[in-house]
């Protein structure tokens, strides 16, 4: 059975009256909701947390799911809704974020930072975007570049989407200039040393 | 930074396995919340109700008003001699009360 199919006949259980049912879903969403919300906030305790309150919200509107859209596009967009509130409501995690800043602290050259912290900076700075970029980067490259799906848990046209990716990644591109160990701000830092 | 590294790196993220508890933790959650008994729902019957009888007393007095408008004036004359406002404010605050007054009858039990 495919994993849409044992979505809607787990929602149709759970409707029926069958609790149990739910423990299906949560099992198949789990792994995904937590990597979700891990990517909006780089926090665990935050990410499971967010992820719990996604499944509640999940299980409270089950009997509004019509099934106009597919099943993951809806929970993936109640997911999104409550990610966006929580960050809105709690404000941005404190990131040691800013990579000019923390790498120039470094006594470790620029060229010596291996290539998962400079990963791990990039992916950091996503979170500094504005929420519009942010939330449009993170959900295509959640989605595997699904641009179709993206705009659909979005609610944008995919035009709509493919502006703000385009925006999103020339402003990254800004912010993660210092990681290029080419760069010339990398360059004359070591030099000074 | 190429667009070609972000394109890597982003694509690369990590995935988060949930701890191992996880699952259990959210399933006690859901329980706990189904044995919880359920909010009272909105009451849009009385809502509607309320509103309907509002918007049709409204229409009524405007009426009224236009339709009499010479014998109302005529009526407050002696207050309005005096204070010309003052007709026309007690005549709007009586129509406020009954307003005011209309949701709180539809909303009792």
């Amino acid at each position: 059975m495919r994993e849409d199919d044992q979505d809607a006949a787990d929602v149709a259980r759970v409707i029926a009256g069958d609790l149990n049912a739910f423990e299906g879903i949560v099992l198949r969403w789990q792994c995904r909701l937590v990597t979700m919300a891990w990517r909006f906030c780089r926090d665990r305790a935050a990410a499971e947390d967010m992820a719990q309150e996604v499944l509640l919200k999940t299980f409270r509107s089950l009997a509004t799911f019509r099934g106009e859209s597919a099943f993951s596009t809806w929970i993936t967009a109640i997911a999104l809704n409550t990610c966006r509130s929580r960050l809105r409501a709690e404000g941005q995690p404190l990131l040691s974020l800013d990579p000019a800043r923390v790498f120039r602290n470094e006594s470790s050259s620029f060229r010596e930072i291996d290539e998962r912290e400079r990963a791990e900076a990039v992916r950091r700075a996503v979170l500094t975007l504005p929420e519009r970029y942010r939330e449009a980067i993170l959900l295509y490259y959640f989605e595997e570049k699904d641009l179709a799906e993206s705009a659909r848990v979005l609610g944008v046209p995919e035009g709509t989407l493919k502006a703000r990716l385009h925006r999103g990644r020339e402003l990254l591109r800004a912010r993660c200039a210092n990681l290029d160990p080419l760069a010339p701000d990398v360059v004359a830092v070591t030099e000074e040393r | 930074m190429t667009q070609d590294n972000l394109d890597r790196i982003l694509s690369s993220d990590d995935v988060l396995e949930p701890s191992s508890g996880f699952a259990g933790n959210v399933m006690e959650a859901v329980r706990r919340q189904a044995a919880a008994p359920a909010t009272p729902a909105f009451p849009w019957v009385r809502f509607a109700l309320g509103l309907a009888a509002s918007c049709g007393m409204a229409a009524t007095g405007g009426l009224f008003v236009l339709r009499f408008q010479t014998e109302l004036v005529a009526a407050f004359s002696p207050l309005a001699a005096v204070v010309p406002e003052l007709g026309y404010a007690a005549a709007a605050s009586l129509v406020g009360l009954a307003f005011i007054s209309l949701p709180r009858l539809f909303s009792r039990d």
